[in-house]
C-alpha cells in the first residue's frame, strides 16, 4: 500500500485537492478575497491574511516567498491572486511562479477594475473560468515518494507525546522507507530537545543549521524582555500535564519518527520530494507554522493534539490525530484519527502507526477530514516584525549555518 | 484598577452609534467559528485575528488589551467571547474583563462545550439572546457626543495638500463641539521631533518614550520615509491646529479629558483603525490616497480621497471627495454616518481586522 | 491491588512517572519501586518516583526536563509550582542545569 490517486500538474508534482485559491497580495483585499470564494464552488478557498501592503523589505520578502509557496503548492489547480494595485509586494513574480507550475492563474486589481463592487463581480467571473479550467483535472495512481507531508502539533498535553507524536512518528518512518517526505517544525519547540535532533542530523552542516535556528528562536526572550515561559507551555499544555518547554519539546519531536535529519529549510521555503524527514524553521504558533509548510509543498498535514485543536487550513487537508482519550470522546467529530487507544493501553504504537499511515493515503486520495467537512481553514502568514529585524540585523543568517 | 477601567465603569452604556453583537474571538484557533456564528445572526460581526497564542510579554499584553476595548466598545451592544480552550488569552479571563465593564457577555470554548459543531449552536443561540435583550434607538448624536478616529495611510501630495487640511479643519471642529479625536500614525511624529515636542501638551515622558529610536525598521516604511521629506507643519495638519494632549498605548483609551490624543499605532490602516477603535473611536475617517476599500467590524468607516487617479479608479468605494468637499460637508457626512446611514465600506460589506503586534510569534 | 494506579516510566534514568489514570493519595503505582501518591495527581500529570533535593533535575524521557525549584519527595505531584524550565528566560537563571541537560 505506497499508492495513493492524485492529480499530476503541468510542473510535474501531484496535488491531493484540486482547489482554486483565491488569494490576496495584502490584508486591504483579504475581505474582498474572502467575498469572491465564498460565492465560488466548494473548491474555491481563499486564504485571506494579514499583512500589509508595505512593510520592511526582508518582511516583503518573506510574505512573497509564502504568497508563491502556497500559489505553487501542489494542490492549487489555478489561483486567482487579488491586488488593490499598490502593494509593495511583488505580485507580477507570484503571478509568474504560478504560471511557470503549469497552473492557470489570473490577476484582478481593484483599483483597475473600479472598486470592491466591480472587482467581486469580475472575480466570481474569473474564479468560474477557474473552476471549469481545472474542473478536468483526474486522479490517478502516484507512487508514495512524489507525497510531502507536513507533520504539526497543537493543544498539546502529557499524551501528546506519549500517543500522538509517537504514532505519527511511526507513520514517517513508513513513509520515509516508502521514499516519501516528512517535515515537522515549530523551531520553539526543539528548545530542550536539540541536543537528540542534533545527534540524528545528517551532516555537520545541517547540525550547525539547526543549532542557529533553535539559538534565534530562544532569543526572543531577551528580544521581548519575557519568559518564553509566558507562552510555552500554553496555559492549556500546563492542565494538561505538561510542565516546561524541554518536556513538550521532548514529546514533540517524536512526531517526526526516527530516521535521519536531511536538512533543515527557512519558513516557507521549498520541501524536497523524495527526501526522507526534513525540517523547517517556524514558529510554534500552529496555524502560521502550517502555512509555512504547504508553502513549502506539504500536500497533506497531519496535526496531533491532546486538548483539541480544530483548525483546518484552505489548500491542504489537516487530519487531526488525538491522543487524549477524554478529547476523544468528548471532540470526536472534530477529530479524524484515534491514538488514544495508545493510553488506555488498548493498541500499541505500531499498529496505530501503521493505520494513520493508511488514513494519510486515504487522505491523500480523496477522503475528507473533519475540518474539510466543516470549513474550517484557518489561514495565517508568519510576520517578520520590525523588532527583530533590528535585533538580529548584522547576524548572520541561520540559514547560511554550517556552510551549506 | 487602570484609568481605562475606571471610566468605562462609571460611563458604560456610553450611547454608540451602532448596535452590533460582537463574536469576538480569543484566538487564531477559534476565528473561522466566530466567522460562522456572526453570517447566521443579523446585526452579529466577527473580529477574526491571527493573534492570542504563542506571543509573550508586551506582545500578548497588547492582544488582550485590544480584545478587551473591542468587546468594551459603545458600538457593541453585547459580546460572545469564544475560544478554543488551550490558549494563551483564555476565553473566560476575557469575557470576565469585559463584564466587568458592564457589558452584557457570554463565553463558551469549543473544548469545554465539545467541539466546534456544539460551538456553533450553543454560539448562535448566546449571540440572538444578546440580540434580543437589546435593542436601542439611534438618536441621532452631534459631533460633540463623539470620539472620532482618524488614520491617514499615504503621504501622496493630493493627500498632504488637499485631504489632510479638510480632516484637520473638521478635527477642530469637532473638538470645539466638545466631541474627542484619536490619532494614529507615529511616523510623522517621529519624522520632526522638535515640532512634536512643541505640540505636544502632555506628559513628557511618553513623548520622549514615543520619539526614542526603537533601532527598528518603520512598520510602514514609505509613509516614514515620505513623512520626513515634508515640513513639519505639513504633515502636522491632519490633526488640526490643537495641541496633542495625551499619547495612548496601543490597546487603551485615553482620558476621559483628552481632547486630541495621539495612538501609539503606524499608519498601516487595518491595525490603526483598530487602535483608535480601541481607544474609543465612534467613528473612523481614513484618509486614504491609495483607496483602501475596507472598513472596521465595529466601527463605520468613512474614506477620504483627494487623489483624482484614485476617485476615477474606486470612486465607488470613496465616501468624500475631498477636492468638493468643506469641513461642513465632512461634519454632516460623519453626523450622517453617526445616525445611520451606511459608509460605503459597510455598504459593500468589506471588513477587515488586525491587531499590531509588538513582537514576533513563538 | 486494585489501588494501583495505572503510569508509565519512559526511560530508566527518569526520576518522574506519567499518570496514565488520576490518583488519589495513598495509591500505589504500578510501576517498578515502591511509590505511593503523597496527594492528588490527575492523568496526565507527573508523579516523582523518587526525593529530589532543590535544583535538582528533573528527568523524563530521559533527559532533563526542568529543575526543582523546591524540595519534593517521592510520591508528590510534579508540576509548574515545585518544577520550572531552565530554558528560553530572560533572566538566563537556571541557564548551568540547562548545559547539565545536555545542550550542545
Amino acid at each position: 500500500m505506497n499508492t495513493f490517486e492524485g492529480y499530476r500538474r503541468g510542473d510535474g508534482t501531484v496535488g491531493v485537492r484540486n482547489v482554486v485559491a483565491v488569494m490576496p497580495l495584502s490584508v486591504a483585499v483579504s475581505a474582498v478575497a474572502a467575498r469572491i470564494a465564498e460565492e465560488g464552488p466548494d473548491r474555491v478557498h481563499a486564504t485571506p491574511h494579514q499583512l500589509a501592503a508595505d512593510a520592511p523589505e526582508a518582511t516583503l520578502e518573506q510574505t512573497r516567498r509564502v504568497l508563491e509557496g502556497v500559489a505553487t503548492n501542489p494542490n492549487v489547480g489555478g489561483a486567482l491572486l487579488l491586488k488593490l494595485g499598490t502593494e509593495a509586494v511583488d505580485g507580477e513574480r507570484v503571478a509568474d511562479a504560478v504560471a511557470a507550475a503549469g497552473r492557470p492563474v489570473e490577476t484582478l486589481s481593484i483599483r483597475e477594475e473600479g472598486g470592491t463592487a466591480a472587482a467581486v463581480a469580475a472575480g466570481e467571473e474569473i474564479v468560474d473560468d477557474l473552476a471549469t479550467e481545472t474542473a478536468g483535472a483526474r486522479r490517478e495512481p502516484v507512487d508514495v515518494s512524489e507525497l510531502v507531508v507536513g507533520v504539526e502539533c497543537g493543544g498539546s498535553d502529557a499524551t501528546s507525546g506519549l500517543a500522538s507524536n509517537p504514532a505519527v512518528g511511526e507513520a514517517c518512518d513508513r513513509l520515509i522507507e516508502a521514499g516519501g517526505t516528512a517535515s515537522f517544525s515549530e523551531t520553539p519547540e526543539f528548545i530542550g530537545a536539540e541536543h537528540v535532533l542534533a545527534e540524528r542530523c545528517a551532516s555537520e552542516a545541517v547540525r550547525e543549521k539547526l543549532l542557529a535556528y533553535v539559538e534565534r528562536r530562544e532569543a526572543a526572550a531577551e528580544l521581548m524582555g519575557a519568559d518564553l515561559r509566558g507562552a510555552q507551555p500554553s496555559p492549556g499544555n500546563q492542565e494538561g500535564g505538561l510542565t516546561t518547554i524541554e518536556e513538550k519539546s521532548l514529546g514533540a519531536i517524536a512526531k517526526g519518527g526516527t530516521t535521519p535529519i536531511r536538512d533543515v529549510v527557512p519558513y516557507g521555503a521549498d520541501l524536497p520530494t523524495g527526501e526522507g524527514l526534513v525540517l523547517m524553521d517556524t514558529p510554534g504558533y500552529d496555524v502560521e507554522s502550517v502555512t509555512g509548510k504547504v508553502s513549502g509543498g506539504a500536500q497533506v498535514i497531519v496535526f496531533t493534539t491532546g486538548r483539541g485543536s480544530t483548525t483546518g487550513n484552505p489548500i491542504a487537508p489537516v487530519i487531526k490525530v488525538c491522543g487524549n482519550p477524554e478529547t476523544w470522546e468528548r471532540m470526536g467529530s472534530n477529530m479524524d484519527a484515534n491514538a488514544s487507544t495508545i493510553v488506555t493501553g488498548g493498541d500499541d504504537l505500531e499498529t496505530v502507526g501503521e493505520r494513520i499511515y493508511g488514513t494519510i493515503l486515504e487522505t491523500a486520495s480523496g477522503r475528507r477530514t473533519a475540518a474539510e467537512v466543516r470549513g474550517l481553514r484557518e489561514f495565517a502568514i508568519n510576520e517578520l516584525q520590525p523588532n527583530e529585524l533590528g535585533y538580529f540585523e548584522g547576524e548572520p543568517d541561520p540559514a547560511e549555518a554550517g556552510g551549506s | 484598577m487602570s484609568t481605562a477601567d475606571a471610566r468605562t465603569a462609571e460611563n458604560r452604556r456610553e450611547p454608540g452609534i451602532r448596535d452590533r453583537v460582537l463574536i469576538l474571538p480569543s484566538v487564531i484557533c477559534s476565528h473561522e467559528v466566530t466567522e460562522e456564528i456572526a453570517d447566521r445572526v443579523p446585526g452579529a460581526v466577527a473580529t477574526p485575528h491571527d493573534h492570542g497564542c504563542a506571543q509573550i510579554g508586551r506582545d500578548n499584553d497588547r492582544t488582550a488589551r485590544t480584545l478587551v476595548a473591542m468587546g468594551d466598545h459603545p458600538n457593541v451592544a453585547g459580546c460572545v467571547v469564544v475560544g478554543l480552550g488551550c490558549e494563551h488569552v483564555q476565553s473566560d479571563a476575557l469575557a470576565g474583563r469585559i463584564a466587568d465593564r458592564g457589558v452584557p457577555v457570554r463565553e463558551l470554548s469549543i473544548q469545554s462545550v465539545g467541539g466546534t459543531d456544539a460551538c456553533l449552536e450553543e454560539g448562535v443561540a448566546a449571540a440572538e439572546e444578546l440580540r434580543a435583550d437589546h435593542a436601542v434607538e439611534n438618536g441621532g448624536p452631534d459631533l460633540g457626543d463623539l470620539t472620532v478616529g482618524v488614520v491617514s495611510t499615504d503621504l501622496a501630495e493630493p493627500t498632504v495638500g488637499r485631504a489632510e487640511p479638510l480632516v484637520g479643519e473638521f478635527v477642530d471642529r469637532v473638538r470645539s463641539a466638545g466631541g474627542r479625536v484619536v490619532v494614529a500614525g507615529t511616523e510623522r511624529v517621529r519624522a520632526h521631533p522638535d515640532a512634536a515636542r512643541e505640540r505636544f501638551v502632555g506628559d513628557r515622558e511618553a513623548i520622549e518614550e514615543l520619539l526614542s529610536d526603537r533601532g527598528e525598521p518603520a512598520r510602514a516604511p514609505r509613509v516614514a520615509r515620505e513623512a520626513g521629506e515634508y515640513a513639519p507643519a505639513e504633515v502636522g495638519r491632519l490633526w488640526g491646529e490643537g495641541r496633542i494632549e495625551e499619547v495612548v498605548a496601543y490597546g487603551d483609551r485615553p482620558a476621559p479629558d483628552s481632547g486630541l490624543a495621539l495612538v501609539d499605532s503606524a499608519s498601516r490602516f487595518e491595525e490603526a483603525a483598530t487602535g483608535v477603535v480601541a481607544a474609543g473611536a465612534h467613528i473612523v475617517v481614513h484618509v486614504t490616497g491609495d483607496g483602501i476599500p475596507t472598513g472596521h467590524p465595529l466601527a463605520p468607516v468613512l474614506k477620504v480621497s483627494a487623489t483624482r487617479a484614485t476617485l476615477e479608479a474606486v470612486g465607488a468605494d470613496i465616501d468624500v471627495d475631498a477636492r468638493e468637499t468643506d469641513a461642513a460637508g465632512l461634519a454632516r457626512r460623519v453626523r450622517e454616518t453617526a445616525a445611520g446611514e451606511p459608509c460605503r465600506a459597510e455598504r459593500h460589506g468589506v471588513t477587515s481586522f488586525a491587531i499590531e503586534r509588538a513582537g514576533p510569534s513563538l | 491491588m486494585s489501588d494501583d494506579r495505572k503510569a508509565i516510566v519512559l526511560d530508566g534514568t527518569d526520576t518522574v512517572a506519567t499518570m496514565l489514570e488520576g490518583g488519589e493519595v495513598g495509591h500505589s503505582l504500578a510501576v517498578e519501586g515502591d511509590v505511593e501518591l503523597a496527594e492528588e495527581i490527575p492523568f496526565g500529570h507527573k508523579v516523582a518516583l523518587r526525593d529530589h533535593e532543590r535544583d535538582e533535575a528533573v528527568r523524563k524521557y530521559g533527559e532533563a526536563i526542568g529543575v526543582a525549584t523546591e524540595p519534593i519527595r517521592a510520591g508528590e505531584w510534579v508540576h509548574t509550582h515545585n518544577c520550572d524550565s531552565a530554558r528560553g528566560r530572560a533572566d538566563g537563571a537556571n541557564a548551568d542545569a540547562a548545559a547539565g541537560g545536555g545542550r550542545s
